[in-house]
């Protein structure tokens, strides 16, 4: 499912989004886009409203004004936006492989998802995407066995079964001790290059962000305020996003 | 010389305003309406229940001349007997397996964060809490007039009840599942049905499995009174044996069922161990 970078109107647009709750704005005219192959960090004091953002584009909340677009679409398929969890939200009781399975759920008929009978090729499919995060000797772990490292790993190859074309990761490596947050990071930026995905993640790190962003977009009480290439971002520009 | 502290009760008297006392000194006339109540409450149960020691200690000679007549056991129908206790066993098994079949869709439209809306979990837990409110043997007493005597009967009453029970159970296992993986799955696309059966079932199965164990135990326990009236087991033998007033046939069904549901007791506790 690769596809070339640099199709107009590919990747992850987003125009003017707004949200309000009561008078407050906590999204105030939030443009910008993501290219396929291309990672965005988005960074930001608690409340600036990087939560929203993502509530807003996975559609788990509604925004009030602005528009969103995947692919120059203003609808996109679910099952082509892959998601990823600062809490990782495997199932914990089931394998890694299964968790990765979970990824295939909206291509396999219903009756085949409620007796386990995946089909050959999804199979192949998610063992492929497991083998692609390292973790394919662990395929028959439990979920809740594994490290948080690997977890995300786990949850980065279930968005990898599901044919994403675009990644979403709200705060993937927050719970992560500094080692197995680069493992993540690495591993997000590697498939973000070689599937042509576009992915957009929020972080609290500057650090990260500069060393495995493309480029860097700041948010402070609900406005943009910058969106530059990581190799611009300077000091000056993290004391605006992080000013009291 | 410093100027003596003034006097502690003065000090109270000015930090704290009137009504913080009343923390401090019990009400008398709030506690003897209280007390008084539940004087009352105690007065007209013992009245309504005919509570009478002197009665229970004249019938005691009786109860203790039944009692050396039980004495030995008569084991002459011990193969009878023991037949009606697997059969007290199998309605349990089928009665909770009935009940677990009709549970299983209604906790899922009956849990608040996976039901597909008011319109159905309104009813559906309406119609769980009238089975749940009626017990197993009173209705086995109403299909005893549809199906018969026997233990069909039976079964089909423990069904019923054990659904409610059942679907009341598991529904709030189902309530205080994580909502991060269930969101995660259903925002990769899968329908309701695909995400209620590959990420939410796996989850509470063994809490599941370990509540059904627990209402069969219940239910054999429950099922050696459905034989009173009329629904099959050794509940059946009882009766009988006790209006016919054979104590020492009385006293072997008492030895069966005790040592039935010690043993079930010991062998449910021992899987749900395993489970969990």
């Amino acid at each position: 499912m690769t596809r070339p970078t640099g199709i107009r109107g590919a990747g992850i647009r987003v125009v003017g989004l707004t949200k309000r709750i009561g008078d407050r704005k906590v999204l105030d005219g939030v443009s910008f886009e993501v290219n396929p192959g291309e990672i965005v960090a988005v960074l930001g004091a608690s409340g600036a409203g990087k939560t929203t953002l993502f509530r807003c584009l996975t559609r788990l909340a509604q925004c009030d004004d602005g528009e969103i677009f995947f692919d120059g679409e203003n609808y996109a398929n679910t099952k082509e936006v892959g998601l990823v969890f600062q809490q990782f939200n495997l199932i914990r009781r089931l394998s890694a492989l299964d968790n990765v399975l979970a990824g295939r759920l909206a291509y396999v008929p219903t009756w085949r998802v409620m007796l386990r009978r995946f089909p050959y090729a999804d199979r192949q499919i998610a063992l492929a995407s497991l083998d692609r995060v390292g973790l394919l000797p662990y395929a028959l772990q439990r979920a809740d066995r594994l490290s948080g490292g690997q977890q995300q790993r786990v949850a980065i190859a279930r968005a990898l079964a599901q044919h994403t074309r675009f990644v979403l990761a709200d705060e993937p490596v927050a719970s992560l001790d500094p080692e197995s947050a680069k493992g993540v990071l690495s591993i997000l930026r590697e498939v973000a290059r070689e599937r042509a995905i576009a992915v957009l993640v929020s972080l609290h790190q500057v650090d990260f962000a500069l060393q495995f962003a493309d480029r860097v977009i700041g948010l402070r009480h609900g406005r943009m305020i910058t969106d530059l290439a990581a190799a611009q971002f300077a000091e000056t520009h993290r004391q605006m996003i992080y000013a009291t | 010389m410093v100027n003596p502290a003034p006097a502690p009760k003065l000090m109270e008297a000015v930090i704290y305003p009137d009504p913080a006392r009343s923390l401090l000194v019990r009400a008398p006339l709030r506690s003897a309406a209280i007390f008084l109540a539940i004087v009352v409450v105690y007065a007209v149960s013992l009245t309504i229940v005919d509570f009478d020691l002197a009665r229970l200690w004249r019938g005691l000679p009786r109860l203790a001349h039944y009692a050396a007549s039980a004495w030995p056991p008569d084991l002459r129908e011990l193969d009878i007997l023991l037949y009606r206790a697997l059969e007290t066993m199998a309605i349990a098994v089928i009665g909770t397996t009935i009940g677990a079949v009709i549970a299983l869709p209604c906790c899922i439209l009956g849990a608040k964060n996976v039901t597909p809306g008011l319109w159905i979990y309104r009813p559906v837990r309406a119609f769980l809490n009238i089975v749940r409110a009626i017990d197993s043997f009173v209705f086995a007493l109403l299909f005893v007039i549809a199906v018969g005597v026997g233990p069909f009967a039976g079964v089909l009453g423990m069904g019923l009840h054990s659904a409610g029970t059942l679907a009341k159970l598991w529904s709030e296992v189902i309530e205080t599942v994580e909502p991060g993986p269930l969101e995660a799955v259903s925002l990769t696309g899968a329908n309701r049905l695909k995400v209620i059966s590959y990420a939410l079932f796996p989850d509470v199965l063994p809490n599941f499995t370990s509540i059904a164990l627990y209402v069969w135990e219940f239910n054999v326990r429950a099922s050696t009174a459905l034989g009173i009236v009329g629904a099959g087991g050794i509940g059946q033998e009882l009766k009988n044996s006790v209006d016919q007033l054979l104590f020492d046939r009385t006293f072997t069904i008492l030895i069966i069922i005790v040592i039935m549901v010690m043993a079930l007791d010991q062998l449910s506790s021992w899987l749900r161990r395993r489970l969990l």
